[in-house]
């Protein structure tokens, strides 16, 4: 299947590649109010990266963005329960601004667990540039810490202009882009050329035929990271759309582990 | 594995889909090519001026374009009768049948009508009675899909392309209120939904189709090649079930 391609041959009969061990940057995890999730749990999100050969995946609990009475907590104990599997982004709720204060207060105590700050600006209602925001932005900025945005083309709130002034104002943030601006996918891809810590995510993306073709055509195969939201979308259909996408086996490694490994390694959270 | 892909488009869309300046739309002779690349055997196709142009006229560029290939089978587009556009019904699915259409869609959206007795009890009630597949793109319209199950619980319905973010509490009450329908996965993309929906419902009504040329082929394949169920429900989901509702449509 996919007679063009050495790893899709691979993917296809063995279900994952020992050649190519995926790093999924964008995740979440537990139950959530809008979907029914069969499998919301550390180990069943475990398992699903096991059947994917997902070697790593780097994701910020629901509880820890929709729930302030759990917060960041629920990322540290699935952390700490699977450290080989498992690093979080430490989600940012722009409302809660003592609570924040703290949870960056012992940001670097927590290095085994959180390797960034993930942004929810779409949900939260509160724009990138809005003042709450702002101690994680300097934070994040001091440390050269990346940050995964949700974006969404369109938005006021974690659209493009917010996602040129962040990256202009804070040069040493590597900034994720969610769903690489969903929508305004040549935005995204302008943007991602003209800031070095700027990196599109690609969940919610490999569902539209040609986007990916069209972000490794604008040369930025170096700046694609592989994501899935998990437990919301099957490795295997981002797994089985990079495959069929008309880029080069190259191009695969680079957008389903190697980007991610450089950029985790840059910032001192190298994968084992 | 064979593949049997239940919900493909041929021709070009009116506005191509963001970020697919290239190649947004594919001929037939283009579908089968990305079809042996991608390891598919058979489609049942629409045409795209269907949905963006008009009915009628889409109908006859879906009947040119599937024309002496026989791995692809068709889908016509309904419109209400009451403004006589199809003519005669029972001449009009003669039509059909003889272009090698083997199911249905409705775009009552696009087409300005309601999914209703009604509008449509006359064309509905002939498609229950054959058994021929009435294939809906359900987009946001759950409320509209209760009220037309309600009216005609017989009917072969395929969901389709169901959107990402969250669907089995809108579809599994009509999946066990009413036998006859099934849902289409190539939006179906949530972590072990496949799995579930196997162990809750069996493999019989669930269908593989790819969304091609808006999505990739090989998404749902590798999700289907490798979800945990076994290698017998896998084959029913990739081609049997479809070969089964095709099999089974009546004159
Ligand atoms: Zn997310």
């Amino acid at each position: 299947m996919i007679s063009d391609s050495a790893l899709a041959e691979s993917f296809f009969r063995h279900g994952r590649s020992d050649a190519c061990p995926i790093i999924d940057m964008h995740g979440h995890m537990g139950r959530w109010k809008g979907i029914y999730f069969p499998r919301a749990s550390a180990e069943a999100m475990i398992h699903t990266m096991d059947q994917c050969g997902v070697r790593l995946l780097v994701f910020c609990h629901h509880a820890a963005l929709f729930c302030p009475d759990i917060g960041n907590a629920a990322s540290a104990r699935a952390v700490r329960k699977f450290p080989d599997r498992l690093r979080a982004y430490l989600g940012v709720n722009p409302h809660y601004g003592a609570a924040l204060a703290a949870d960056l207060a012992g940001f670097d105590d927590n290095r085994d667990v959180f390797v960034g700050l993930k942004l929810l600006a779409s949900y939260h209602q509160v724009p990138w540039d809005a003042p709450a925001y702002e101690p994680a932005w300097r934070f994040a900025d001091q440390r050269g810490l990346p940050v995964l945005g949700h974006t969404w083309g369109g938005s006021s709130l974690d659209g493009p202009e917010q996602v040129r002034r962040a990256a202009e104002k804070y040069p040493n943030v590597r900034l994720l882009l969610g769903h690489s601006l969903h929508g305004d996918w040549g935005e995204a891809a302008a943007i991602a050329r003209d800031f070095p810590n700027v990196y599109l995510e690609l969940t919610a993306v490999l569902d539209d035929r040609g986007v990916l073709e069209t972000f490794v055509a604008a040369g930025l195969s170096g700046k694609l990271l592989f994501g899935t939201d998990l437990p919301w979308f099957d490795p295997h259909h981002g797994i089985g759309a990079i495959l069929s996408a008309e880029i080069t086996d190259e191009d695969r490694h680079n957008i389903l582990h190697r980007n991610a490994e450089r950029l985790l390694a840059d910032v001192g959270a190298k994968p084992n | 594995m064979r593949f049997f892909d239940c919900n493909t488009y041929v021709g070009l869309p009116m506005n191509p889909p963001p970020g697919q300046p290239a190649r947004p739309g594919v001929s037939a002779q283009e579908l089968l090519a990305a079809m042996d690349r991608a390891g598919i055997e058979k489609a049942l196709v629409w045409h795209v001026a269907q949905r963006d142009y008009d009915p009628l006229a889409g109908n006859e560029l879906l009947a040119e374009a599937i024309a002496g290939h026989d791995r692809l089978a068709g889908c016509w587009t309904l419109l209400p009768p009451q403004c006589r556009e199809l003519g005669d019904l029972d001449e009009w699915l003669a039509r059909a049948a003889a272009a090698g259409v083997r199911a249905f869609r409705a775009f009552g959206q696009e087409n300005r009508y309601l999914l209703r007795g009604e509008a449509l009890g006359d064309v509905l009630s002939r498609l229950a009675a054959g058994r021929r597949p009435l294939i809906l793109s359900v987009g946001k319209e759950w409320q509209a899909l209760y009220d037309l199950l309600g009216e005609f619980p017989e009917l072969t319905v395929i969901l389709a392309d169901l959107d990402c973010w969250g669907t089995d509490r809108y579809f599994r009450p009509l999946i066990e209120r009413y036998p006859n329908v099934c849902v289409e996965i190539s939006g179906y993309i949530l972590d072990g939904g496949i799995e579930a929906f196997v162990g809750d419902y069996g493999a019989g009504r669930m269908l593989f189709g790819s969304g091609f040329p808006a999505a990739y082929h090989g998404g749902m394949m590798l999700a289907l090649a490798h979800a945990e169920i076994s290698e017998q429900d896998k084959q029913a989901i990739a081609a049997g079930n479809l070969d089964r509702l095709l099999g089974e449509v009546g004159p």
